[in-house]
């Protein structure tokens, strides 16, 4: 345990030493990384994601939009600039149906739709979800609590070049007439990569 | 053959954890950001050439995973996600000359007597500046070289398998396997650079499908399909 609190602590401390540094000697300013970090809170997030598939679920219009074309189905609403920008430049949408399962992984790395999703959780990034996701999908999602039965088609994106795909999932029963505000807040980024339903709160 | 390139399909693993934070520890974000800086302050983009950053490299997530893939293969699996980051970025700015090893121990040693030792602060904004838009315009891959696809939707194709390189965009599992094409990508998509193996000039990508049977026999689930896209260079007709 204490050998842990060390690990962390001194890789605390290096990359305060490195940030450092950096600033000191002019290759980034002393607010860069704030910077960036509040890009990530404010601005590109999984809340992105929410607002375009609860759109998809009020709209079917725009749902056939969105699987036909996603840059352009999204560039139809409002946004912050740069939803074509880093880890979006080319970004693709996938729909859950009663017969199909789609699970996104990267199995050698970490690739991940940016723009609508935002960062990573560290379970995409988790060396043994990549390596099993591929090979073992069901029983991988059966830990996370999803159950996909034999019968429904289960297909695993692997994203190993420039798509970045998210999942458009099945709308729950129990939000008829819901607004799309109102679904916007049940909609969680592991429900975008197919790792798990969108329920409603109890 | 590399390990970090055969992830995918290793057997005898425990469950996977579902820890659903993108950091798990405060410092992560710092590096995740210095990260996101070197990409947007990466000399290979046309408007850094006007920003006043002492940084003159090229770096893009194919040097950060040329980093990764190079590492001790057991050594990678010792270190959680971003301690890889930690020690590949930190190792770049030591070998490439910006920081010393000793800066880099003095000032661990200062912040290890206090964490709370706030950062310098000032530098030139046109940096951040650039920084930001890189985010928001993104370094997409896509290019205006055309080429005739060698394959079309239907086609089955078999993925090659070249000698492993220090930087492959080809999952290790697929080598040898037969897949069809789902879908052509219009267009051609170059990468950061040649990765030695087939990769890096402006080419086709394709969607492949494989039958999760065909590459995993019978360790895997029924009614599995895997896609994946697949660079042109890496693929050939089947013999």
């Amino acid at each position: 345990m204490t050998e842990n609190v060390d690990r962390e602590i001194y890789s605390a401390a290096r990359v305060r030493a490195l940030e450092s540094l950096l600033i000191e000697k002019g290759i980034i300013t002393g607010e860069t990384v704030d910077k960036v970090i509040e890009f990530f809170e404010k601005d590109m997030g999984p809340f992105n994601g929410a607002r375009i598939v609860a759109r998809a679920w009020v709209d079917p219009d725009f749902k056939e939009r969105l699987l036909a074309d996603t840059p352009s189905a999204i560039a139809e609403m409002s946004f912050p600039r740069g939803m074509a920008g880093a880890e979006g430049e080319n970004m693709a949408a996938v729909a859950n149906t009663p017969d199909v399962h789609n699970l996104i992984v990267c199995t050698m790395c970490s690739c991940y739709p940016w723009p609508v999703l935002g960062l990573p959780p560290y379970w995409f990034k988790d060396p043994t979800f990549r390596a099993r996701a591929i090979r073992e999908p069901r029983k991988v999602l059966k830990e996370f609590g999803l159950d996909v039965s034999e019968s429904v088609e289960v297909k695993v994106w692997d994203t190993s070049a420039q798509i970045r795909w998210f999942v458009l999932p099945e709308r729950p029963e129990g939000t008829e007439g819901w607004t799309e505000e109102q679904l916007a807040t049940i909609i969680t980024p592991e429900s975008m990569q197919g790792a798990a339903r969108v329920v409603v709160p109890a | 053959m590399k390990l970090q390139h055969y992830i995918g399909g290793i057997e005898g693993l425990e469950p996977s954890s579902f820890e659903k934070k993108v950091f798990v520890q405060p410092w992560e974000e710092r590096i995740f950001g210095i990260h996101v800086a070197m990409m947007g302050l990466s000399n290979h983009l046309e408007a850094v050439k006007s920003v006043p950053t002492k940084f003159s490299s090229f770096w893009t997530w194919g040097h950060l995973r040329q980093g990764a893939e190079g590492m001790n293969p057991f050594d990678y699996f010792k270190y959680r996600y971003y301690e890889k980051w930690l020690g590949g970025i930190s190792g770049f700015f030591v070998e490439s000359g910006y920081v010393t090893e000793e800066e880099l121990s003095t000032k661990t040693e200062a912040y290890l007597a206090n964490l709370n030792t706030p950062f310098p602060s000032g530098g030139e904004p046109t940096i951040d500046e650039q920084i930001m838009e890189y985010l928001r315009i993104g370094d997409s891959p896509a290019c205006d070289v055309e080429a005739q696809p060698k394959f079309k939707v239907g086609d089955t194709v078999t993925v090659r398998n070249p000698p492993p390189v220090d930087h492959c965009k080809l999952p290790g599992y697929l080598r040898t396997k037969q897949g069809v094409v789902d879908e052509v990508y219009e267009g051609t998509y170059n990468y950061y650079f040649p990765t030695g193996d087939g990769v890096g000039d402006p080419m086709p990508i394709y969607n492949v499908v494989f039958n999760s049977h065909d590459i995993w026999e019978s360790i895997t689930e029924p009614n599995t399909k895997i896609y994946v896209q697949i660079f042109e260079g890496y693929l050939e007709d089947p013999e």
